[in-house]
């Protein structure tokens, strides 16, 4: 065992890498902030809707995957904004990102992805299609005078 | 009907529930309501009402004098007794906050009486 | 045309038919009834005049004899042969429907060899009657369904699972309101006869013989009726439905309420059917002295429109005009301060056809305190002579069931066809069976059976008064025993009315003291609306023009939906308050509007056009926010500040037997009395008339449409389109 490692010196480099890594000390708070935790890791890729994507194997299975979401949502983030093309790779469906995966078909039919509108005005909302059983009268608005 | 039963009947006296007379009855409701009565700050206290304890004793004092036309005996008692069933329900804490507080009756709302906020309230 | 022999006429007017005594008091018409004979029914005797039938007599013992195409109020045919009995001494089983009794006549009706009788009758309607029972709207209402169980043998013969020889017949079109399937007709002919003898309209027949038989109209056409309904009450299977209750429900998931109908002015008893809340259909209550078992097809098909163009909310104009729903305090108090504002005699009040007497006598009631007395009629009405003092001018008289018993009608500017149709079966009644005659004075128009057309100019009806016409009529009218004049109210709303009044009581009460008969009343007047007679009652004053003139600062129309006051005959600023419960004519030009009930929805009373206070009640509740009429009144009054002295039903019934008991005696009606007097004080308004008489409701399809309710209803629109399809028919 070297003698950094017994002083604890290489978590010591690993948390100055990540600080670097993340953009300074600045930017590293605030990403702290937005997301509760600050990873070191490679970026594998990033949608069209600017969501991150990285990968770093010294964490263990299940947290070697994670996303940062676009700036754009700010704090309103949640999983729902992943697009189906990355799902697979964030749960280890696939190791083959969206992008370096032939297999993958392509047709001009595909929709775009949405997120889960629950909670917004775009939200779903369940309606009755039987007909009222009293039709009520509606009066003809009067021309404006 | 046989006359043997019907002389029965005619000259029936009640079986007593707890008191003979009414002087014993009274007696076993003012202990009933002292009971209550001692009871109350521990109330106030064990089940974290928001009333205060001039409050329960007011109300206290509110439903025992709902019954104060009651005369007859046995029906006296068993009232006194199902305020004993109340009393322990209560000490040993096998009732919770609502069940005291439904007591007040906090969401009743008075109802309608006259035609008009009959009509408005849509009752009538 | 039909005329039948007088031994029919005596058949018809048996003892199983006659209403109660009351209403009947003229059916002593045929002389002195001759000697009951015995005879003896299940070996028990009974009593019973000659020339009754074996089916009847057996009904007065209370032996029901299963029977299809006998109806009691239909000519007899004979021909379904379910009514099969043994007779004693007979050889053959005999049809109980057409037998007549005779003597010491012994009558098995449990007999063994009448039980073959009707379980071989059975078979043989069974042998081409379609097994759809699962998805016939007759099921669970179907004579042939309870027959069978009741009559019908226990086991089947029935061998021809691969369908290869039943009998199937085309389905006909016979217009918006009757659906058929013709397969499962079982050829009763009852539809046949109620056409030609009750709805005067000869289109159906039989063609073809055995099993070739069918009932149809010959060409394809449409049942040009305005009791075409009542067929489908009549047929005992499935053949003939109701197109609009199609695949509805079935008669045990549903509610029947009694109720009485409002759509026209002689207030038919009906029975009002619901589901879930819903009017699904209407149905006639027998009433012998109103409907009988009839009902006309705007009465029993226009409550489709109870669930259309409701009013669910009470409304209030925004500051652009236009109606907004507001809460009940919010429109309330909006008119209780246009009403407070407005001097009182700048405060109109005007009553529609379908206003019941308890939100009449609230409205008077709240108007007089306020210290105005205008409170109008939508309908017109002659105020000179004895106007409306005297209930007399403007009732039916005569009273429906005793019409049957006129021997001649004079008819003067009205269309009873359409403005009354169960009045006008009940002349057609007299007509055929009776030897009834009628003369009409107006437009020449179908009525269904011959009349005698005097002219339709209104200087006849003087002529005929003062006895110096040399018209045929005038010697008719002088000779009868029970002649009757019906007036149209329409005629009076002219300005010759009060002299055509004066005219037709002159002459009615001149016919009426030459009578032997001295209870037989001569003068009627047929009014438009359900509402109208309670209005008139109640001190409502007709002729709603001269307030209109006056320039009212607050009109509160209570239904007034005829069109009658319009805002061009209004100021500019005038504040229109209008209660009701369909968005029509009235809804349109308010500021205010108050939802109210329709006749489905409350206890409320109605009085017809002979008088009678009848009661609705309720069948559904008012839709939406929606309230009973009285109560938006009564709490109408209280912000204003006059409160009303009633809080419920029965206090406002207290009031309303103040002014009339006639009005809360229900289901009685009194006789009229002071005709004198009314022809007394009319002698002075005996003015020359020249105009010309003429009805509204002249075709058919005049007759679907008159009322916010039918209006509404997409039956009777397309009703409408149909005869009017009809009639650029080559048929």
């Amino acid at each position: 065992m070297s003698i950094g490692k017994i002083l604890a010196l290489d978590k010591v480099a690993t948390f100055f890498n990540i600080i670097r890594q993340n953009g300074g000390i600045r930017a590293s708070l605030y990403k702290l902030y937005r997301q509760d935790e600050l990873k070191d890791g490679v970026l594998v890729g990033e949608d069209k809707y600017g969501n991150k994507y990285y990968e770093n194997p010294r964490f263990f299975y299940g947290r070697n995957r994670w996303v940062e979401y676009s700036d754009n949502y700010n704090m309103n983030y949640d999983g729902s904004q992943i697009p189906a093309e990355w799902f697979g790779w964030m749960h280890y469906k696939t190791d083959l990102p969206p992008h370096q995966d032939p297999s993958r078909p392509h047709y001009k039919w595909m929709s775009d992805f949405t997120e889960n509108l629950s909670g917004t005005t775009g939200q779903y909302t369940p309606y009755s299609t039987t007909r009222p059983k009293v039709e009520a009268w509606v009066p003809k608005p009067k021309t404006s005078q | 009907m046989t006359t043997r039963q019907a002389i029965q009947v005619g000259t029936k006296t009640v079986k007593p529930l707890l008191s003979l007379n009414s002087v014993e009855a009274r007696k076993r409701v003012l202990n009933l309501y002292k009971a209550w009565y001692r009871q109350v700050p521990h109330i106030v206290k064990d089940y974290d009402i928001p009333k205060s304890e001039e409050q329960c004793r007011e109300k206290l004092k509110e439903l025992f004098l709902k019954n104060k036309d009651v005369t007859d005996i046995r029906v006296v008692d068993m009232l006194v007794i199902k305020g004993q069933m109340e009393l322990k329900e209560t000490v040993k804490l096998w009732k919770q906050k609502g069940h005291i507080m439904s007591y007040f009756k906090p969401t009743e709302e008075p109802k309608p009486k006259d035609f008009l906020s009959k009509f408005f309230s849509g009752n009538e | 045309m039909l005329r039948q022999p007088l031994t029919r006429a005596i058949a018809l007017s048996s003892p199983s038919r006659v209403a109660p005594l009351g209403a009947r008091r003229y059916a002593d018409a045929v002389p002195a009834q001759p000697e009951k004979v015995e005879v003896f029914i299940d070996d028990k005797p009974v009593y019973v005049p000659p020339g009754t039938t074996v089916l009847q007599a057996a009904a007065q013992v209370g032996v029901e004899i299963p029977r299809f195409c006998y109806h009691e109020r239909l000519a007899v045919a004979g021909n379904c042969r379910m009514c099969l009995v043994e007779v004693e001494k007979s050889p053959k089983p005999v049809a109980a429907c057409a037998m007549p009794v005779m003597k010491g006549m012994r009558v098995k009706t449990d007999s063994d060899l009448t039980k073959k009788a009707r379980e071989g009758v059975m078979e043989f309607l069974l042998v081409n009657h379609p097994l759809d029972c699962p998805i016939c709207d007759q099921g669970g209402e179907c004579d042939l369904q309870d027959q069978s169980m009741a009559f019908g043998s226990d086991k089947s013969r029935f061998t021809d699972i691969h369908f290869s020889g039943k009998r199937a017949v085309e389905d006909k079109d016979v217009g918006p309101l009757i659906k058929t399937i013709m397969t499962r007709c079982i050829h009763c002919t009852r539809c046949i006869r109620f056409a030609s003898e009750v709805a005067g309209v000869d289109d159906f027949g039989t063609t073809g013989r055995g099993s070739d038989m069918q009932v149809g109209t010959y060409v394809e056409k449409m049942f040009l009726s305005e009791l075409s309904g009542n067929i489908i009450d009549l047929c005992p299977v499935g053949a003939l439905t109701s197109k609009p209750y199609s695949f509805a429900a079935r008669p045990w998931e549903t509610r029947r309420i009694d109720s009485v109908d409002v759509l026209d002015p002689l207030g038919s008893n009906i029975v009002v059917t619901t589901r879930t809340n819903e009017v699904l259909r209407i149905l006639p209550r027998t009433n012998e002295e109103i409907n009988e078992e009839w009902l006309s097809d705007k009465s029993r098909f226009a409550c489709d429109g109870l669930k259309r163009q409701r009013l669910v909310t009470p409304m209030l104009a925004d500051s652009r005009g236009n109606l907004t729903p507001v809460e009940w305090e919010d429109a309330i108090v909006a008119a209780a301060r246009a009403i407070q504002d407005c001097p009182p005699d700048k405060l109109l009040a005007v009553a529609g056809d379908l206003a019941d007497a308890e939100s009449l006598v609230a409205l008077k009631d709240l108007v007089n305190r306020l210290g105005s007395e205008n409170v109008y009629t939508e309908r017109d009405f002659p105020l000179e002579g004895s106007g409306t003092d005297l209930r007399s001018s403007y009732l039916l008289n005569t009273k429906i069931a005793n019409v049957e018993d006129a021997d001649f009608v004079l008819l003067i500017g009205t269309n009873v066809r359409f403005e009354a149709p169960l009045l006008n079966a009940r002349i057609r009644k007299a007509f055929i069976h009776k030897e009834t005659d009628v003369a009409v004075i107006g437009p020449k128009i179908d009525l269904t059976y011959d009349y005698l057309h005097v002219g339709d100019s209104a200087s006849v009806v003087k002529d005929l008064a003062t006895g110096s016409s040399s018209h045929e009529v005038l010697k008719r009218l002088d000779a009868a025993k029970r002649p009757i004049v019906i007036l149209g109210a329409d005629q009076l709303k002219t300005q010759e009315g009060s002299a055509l009044l004066a005219y037709t009581q002159e002459l009615a009460l001149r016919l009426q003291d030459k009578l032997q008969d001295k209870n037989w009343k001569v003068l009627n007047v047929l009014q438009r609306s359900a509402g109208a007679v309670a209005a008139l009652d109640l001190g409502y004053r007709p002729g709603v023009a001269t307030a209109l003139a006056a320039q009212p600062r607050v009109v509160f129309l209570l239904g007034a939906d005829g069109g009658v006051v319009t805002r061009e005959q209004l100021p500019k600023d005038a504040f229109v308050i209008y209660q009701g419960h369909h968005g029509d004519v009235g809804a349109s030009i308010a500021d205010v509007v108050f939802a109210g009930a329709a006749y489905t929805e409350k206890r409320a009373t109605y009085v017809n056009a002979e008088g009678r206070a009848q009661q609705t009640l309720p069948a559904v509740s008012p839709p939406g926010r929606a309230r009973d009429d009285w109560k938006i009144i009564r709490a109408l009054s209280e912000v204003v500040g006059e409160r009303l002295p009633y809080n419920n039903l029965d206090e406002v019934r207290d009031r309303l037997g103040q002014i009339s008991p006639a009005l809360v005696s229900y289901g009685e009606v009194q006789d009229n009395n002071y005709f004198a007097q009314a022809r007394a004080l009319s002698k002075s308004l005996q003015k020359p008339v020249s105009g010309t008489l003429d009805v509204q409701l002249k075709q058919l399809e005049d007759f679907f449409m008159t009322d916010p309710i039918s209006r509404a209803s997409p039956t009777m629109a397309k009703c409408v389109q149909a005869v009017i399809k009809q009639k650029s028919s080559v048929y």
